[in-house]
């Protein structure tokens, strides 16, 4: 099971779409720094087949204004649970 | 903590002050040692070589990217590598280097420490968990 870590939005990148297709049936997905654009509707519909493991990091949510309108089906973790989810899978995987 | 510590690398690839990556990179940083693992080295590379410039001068009131480094270097033993084929034709060189090429001065010093790239390989082998931050 590996990490995806994701520091790019979908409205300004074709990565996002990249990692996607190759993630694998468990794998995990992190949206980090301006990836968490991607956490709110409508571009947040990108990820609603994650549900349960999408992720997005509270403080890059925080510092962009966009901690009230994460799409309920993506996670909040904060940096403790960033480490906690590279514990848990056996590699990350870096996106950008 | 519930899970044994393990031993992290964390790569840069992002310049300080210009992408968000190298304060991504040391939040997480602080974050693994906080979390009760062992963060044993840091490999900058491309750009992530600017954040270990002894000559830069951020303002005061600005976060302090390479006091944070160092602070994990002296506090924790962590491992502060630069790539050295990324740092020469960027500026950053140490004093060894300097003398070599016959530089007027030298723009990186301990405890960041110029390597080969070969290290970096050696780090995703050597590590139990290796996350890169890029920007």
């Amino acid at each position: 099971m590996l990490l995806h870590l994701l520091n790019r939005s979908p409205a300004s990148s074709q990565v996002p779409q990249d990692a996607l297709r190759a993630m694998g049936a468990h794998d995990r997905l992190l949206l980090i720094e301006s990836a968490v654009y991607g956490a709110v509707a409508p571009q947040a519909d990108l990820y609603a087949a994650l549900e349960g493991r999408c992720f997005a990091l509270r403080e890059d949510l925080v510092s962009r204004g966009l901690v009230e309108h994460c799409a309920p089906w993506i996670a909040m973790v904060d940096m403790a649970e960033f480490v906690d989810l590279t514990a848990q899978t056996q590699r990350t995987v870096s996106w950008y | 903590m519930q899970n044994a510590p393990l031993r992290y690398a964390v790569v840069v690839q992002g310049g300080p002050y210009s992408h968000q990556a190298a304060h991504s990179a040391l939040r997480f940083a602080r974050a693994v040692i906080a979390a009760g693992h062992r963060l044993q080295t840091v490999f900058f590379y491309h750009d992530g070589v600017y954040n270990a410039s002894r000559l830069a001068a951020p303002p005061q009131d600005e976060p302090q990217l390479r006091e944070g480094w160092q602070a994990l270097a002296s506090e924790h033993g962590c491992e502060l590598l630069v790539c050295i084929a990324a740092a020469l034709r960027r500026g950053l060189i140490d004093e060894g280097e300097a003398a070599r090429h016959g530089k007027p001065a030298h723009s990186l010093e301990a405890p960041f420490v110029l390597t080969g790239l070969g290290q970096l390989v050696q780090a995703a082998v050597d590590h139990d968990r290796l996350v890169t931050f890029s920007p």
